[in-house]
């Protein structure tokens, strides 16, 4: 079944993240990552860097929650087990780091199909307490062989 | 460490491959650090409902990946400022993920470079990109 393309540009509730020395690290650990920067405040110190700061991917623990939200939206009509990941984006003005209180709104920016497949465009803008933007994340959810035949 | 130097980079140099195998237990650890609780990387059984040999690793694993074989040859944790994939291919258990990337173009004004990224595993005798067409861009110091 197609997607409801009448939701392309609807903005989802704002979804925060605040981000801890452990899930920091917990993440660090997760891909392997053994930069001291990424691993104690220590190491960010040491570094330069005013805290421990977050590998830059971290930034997927908030697309992960903001994305449920879109993908879940009944009115869209995704069948998840037919979703593939088909390509990610980050800009990134600062690194995240520890003690960051972030919160995105992710938007759905595009729905449209190729073939037999759909796709769907999820954007956020990452930003801090004060409104200034850290990061944006763009995700491009591939529905495979949805679309409708022409 | 300083961050590598504008002056020291040109067109074409080559970021040292960083290679991993990729375990279940990564997996597993990678699912509960960033909250992907898709049965797809847990459930054996899920994943051969939908065509795979076995669960397979999530794509933002492999993104992971190409961000530190970066960071790493930039010599800053901090300098990526865009990082661009598409996943093409996925990543089964036990397979050795290999990133690379290469310098594509300079900015002298703002002193960052852009560079074209790749992962790739090797399966049945075959090289294949699990991320191709993709393109990082750094803060060079």
């Amino acid at each position: 079944m197609p997607l409801n393309e009448g939701l392309k540009g609807k903005v989802y509730p704002r979804v925060e993240l605040e981000v801890t020395a452990e899930r920091v690290l917990q993440f660090a650990d997760a891909i392997g990552e053994d930069n001291p920067a990424f691993r104690s405040a220590q190491g960010g110190a040491a570094l330069g860097f005013g805290a421990q700061i977050a590998s830059p991917t971290f930034l997927t623990v908030l697309h992960i929650m903001g994305g449920a939200e879109v993908v879940l939206d009944p009115d869209l009509g995704l069948d998840y087990t037919r979703v593939v990941h088909g390509e990610q984006e980050f800009e990134w003005n600062r690194p995240v780091q520890v003690a960051d209180r972030l919160g995105a709104e992710p938007r759905i920016a595009d729905i449209y199909s190729k073939g037999p497949n759909e796709f769907l465009v999820i954007e956020a803008e990452i930003k801090d307490p004060s409104g200034n933007a850290v990061a944006v994340s763009r995700a491009t959810l591939l529905s495979r062989g949805t679309a409708e035949r022409g | 460490m300083a961050p590598r130097r504008f002056d020291e980079v040109k067109v074409g140099d080559e970021i040292p491959p960083l290679q991993k195998v990729v375990r279940r237990e990564d997996v597993k650890a990678y699912a509960d650090a960033s909250g992907d609780q898709n049965p797809l990387h847990q459930d054996d059984a899920f994943a051969m409902s939908v065509g795979f040999p076995g669960i397979i690793a999530h794509g933002m694993f492999s993104m992971a990946h190409v961000a530190k074989a970066v960071t790493d040859w930039l010599g800053d944790p901090g300098g990526l400022r865009r990082l661009k994939v598409q996943f093409r291919q996925v990543v089964f258990m036990d397979e050795s993920l290999v990133a690379r990337g290469e310098v594509v173009s300079l900015d002298e004004g703002t002193k960052r470079a852009r560079l074209s990224v790749t992962a790739e595993v090797q399966r049945a005798g075959e090289r294949l990109l699990v991320i191709k067409n993709s393109e990082a861009e750094v803060q060079l110091g």
